[in-house]
């Protein structure tokens, strides 16, 4: 599947993980943006828990992004190279913003020890 | 392929096989039941070695893991039941081991539960944290080798070989009461979730992904699962055995775990107690390592985080976190002081409500065109497939009746 060929489902593309051009994984895909009235087109990926609110029941919601965050970050299509069973970006995902929760767990994390 | 990597990887998962529930219901269903079960350990085992080469090979094909797969053929809303009902299962599993663990230390030192907990907790951790990958597995998968001595003591107690033989035809014991048959539906359902816990396919796809497994792996794969879990199994049967010929005509019911070492101490003396204890010390803990980590894996694929033990510990903090605080939530259930055998079976109960919702998505992926193009499952492997899932399924909606109808097995 390319980025900008047609797409029979959104489904096709809802929860597939993505990998960053260094090939770390640096989210899911939540939700997705779309432009266009007549004929819809995808604008963007949206990941984060902040992306769930259309996807489960409200009670649902509240408690995810309690614990979660309700953090949203967009991921332009003209940033994604392939959508296979993930989808690659072509760029690093702390480009778009996509590593700051792992920058933040890091500063818990002590740099020695391991073989 | 690499004979000694292949020879290497089907040892460790022999090693590996072995658990504190598959211990615990071995010997208590060869003491109940004589040679009975023995059937249910070898269907069990098909049934794992089915869905274990199918997780290895979508790792291989499809290059993602499980749970990632999962969520896209799921769905959020049914990912997010099935992450948190395998969080659950796998929880109560590690605690279960690590309990296990504990309490075989206690009888090789002598030193108080609790503290060998907290100890062997922190030691397991810091394995972990050290050690690359492949020796995390292989150090534990190859040291629980040591339980082989229970296959040895089998043949040295001259057991009836054609009883045995008889036990691998299935079969339900004649002249039980409704009390009776009950305990034995029980403990057939016991069996199939000790032996199918749904950690174990969470693991070794994992596990491929970690070692980078391609279609060239695909015949590894087939070989590791069916040698490694079919030996493995064999160990495990040996368990049973053993229990039936010497604990069953005493009416010995092993009701605690090192009881099944005591199997070894008959025909073998002290060292083959000693051999059996150290074969189910690293059993258990490599099976707690793996619980563990099948957790943390789960988490970290289900939101789509950095995970996996061929990074170091820095370069996946999140999953790092994630894991640590897993084995000390598993500590905490422990320190509560609640009784191993407890823990046991609900690790058993949980696991097996959560079996299908494990292996269907599995099956749905390994048979989609899609991802595995002309690996797709074959005819073989798609009808086992869902033979075992239809028997999971039967297995998961009798649990909780029999569990309360027989007292967890105990009549």
């Amino acid at each position: 599947m390319k980025p900008d060929g047609p797409m029979k489902l959104v489904a096709d593309l809802l929860d597939l993980p993505l990998i960053d051009s260094e090939g770390c994984y640096c989210g899911i895909v939540d939700d997705v943006e779309f432009s266009g009235s007549k004929e819809l087109k995808l604008k963007a990926l949206l990941v984060g828990a902040g992306a769930y609110s259309g996807r489960m029941p409200r009670w649902l919601y509240r408690i995810l992004t309690k614990v979660a965050g309700d953090r949203v970050t967009r991921v332009p299509m003209n940033r994604i190279r392939s959508i296979a069973s993930a989808v690659t970006l072509d760029c690093p995902g702390s480009e778009l913003g996509l590593q700051r929760s792992e920058k933040t767990a890091a500063k818990w994390i002590p740099k020695w020890g391991a073989m | 392929m690499n004979p000694l990597e292949l020879t290497l990887g089907i040892m460790t998962a022999v090693g590996g096989f072995v658990d504190i529930s598959e211990l615990v219901f071995a010997a208590k269903a060869g003491s109940t039941f004589g040679y009975a079960l023995i059937w249910v350990f070898a269907f069990s085992t098909v049934g794992i070695i089915v869905f274990s080469e199918m997780s290895g090979r979508v790792a291989a094909i499809a290059k993602q893991p499980v749970f990632n797969l999962m969520r896209h053929r799921l769905g959020l809303k049914l990912g997010l039941v099935t992450l948190l009902a395998s969080i659950i299962s796998n929880l109560v599993t590690c605690a279960a081991e690590i309990g296990g663990v504990s309490l075989i230390m206690n009888y090789l030192t002598g030193a108080p539960y609790l503290v060998m907990a907290v100890v062997l907790t922190l030691l397991i951790i810091l394995s972990i944290w050290v050690l690359p990958f492949k020796w995390i597995e292989r150090i534990y998968g190859l040291l629980g080798l040591f339980m082989i001595v229970f296959a040895a003591a089998l043949v040295g107690i001259h057991p009836p070989w054609a009883k045995i033989a008889a036990g691998f035809v299935p079969q339900v014991p004649h002249g039980l009461s409704t009390k009776e048959l009950m305990t034995f539906g029980y403990f057939c359902v016991a069996i199939v979730s000790a032996v199918l816990f749904p950690y174990e396919v969470y693991f070794y796809s994992s596990g491929g992904i970690e070692e980078e497994w391609g279609p060239k792996d695909l015949l590894t794969n087939r070989i590791t699962s069916i040698l490694g879990m079919g030996l493995g199994s064999l160990l495990a049967i040996s368990i049973l055995a053993n229990s039936a010929q010497l604990f069953g005509p005493a009416n010995i019911s092993p009701e605690i775990p090192g009881s099944a070492a005591l199997e070894a101490a008959i025909p073998f003396g002290k060292w083959g107690l000693i051999l059996a204890l150290l074969g189910m010390l690293f059993a258990v803990a490599g099976a707690a390592v793996e619980t563990c980590m099948a957790n943390a894996y789960s988490i970290a694929q289900f939101f789509g985080w950095k995970w996996g033990r061929h990074k170091k510990p820095w370069d996946a903090p999140r999953f790092t976190v994630t894991w640590i605080a897993l084995f000390v939530a598993a500590l905490l259930v422990v320190l509560t002081g609640i009784n191993v055998m407890t823990l046991v079976e609900l690790a058993i109960l949980f696991s097996i409500l959560v079996l299908p919702l494990t292996y269907l998505p599995l099956l749905l992926l390994a048979g989609d065109r899609q991802y595995m193009r002309e690996h797709v499952n074959g005819r073989l492997a798609k009808g086992l497939g869902w033979v075992y899932f239809a028997v999971i399924t039967v297995a998961a909606l009798s649990a909780i009746p029999l569990y309360l109808l027989t007292s967890g097995g105990n009549g």
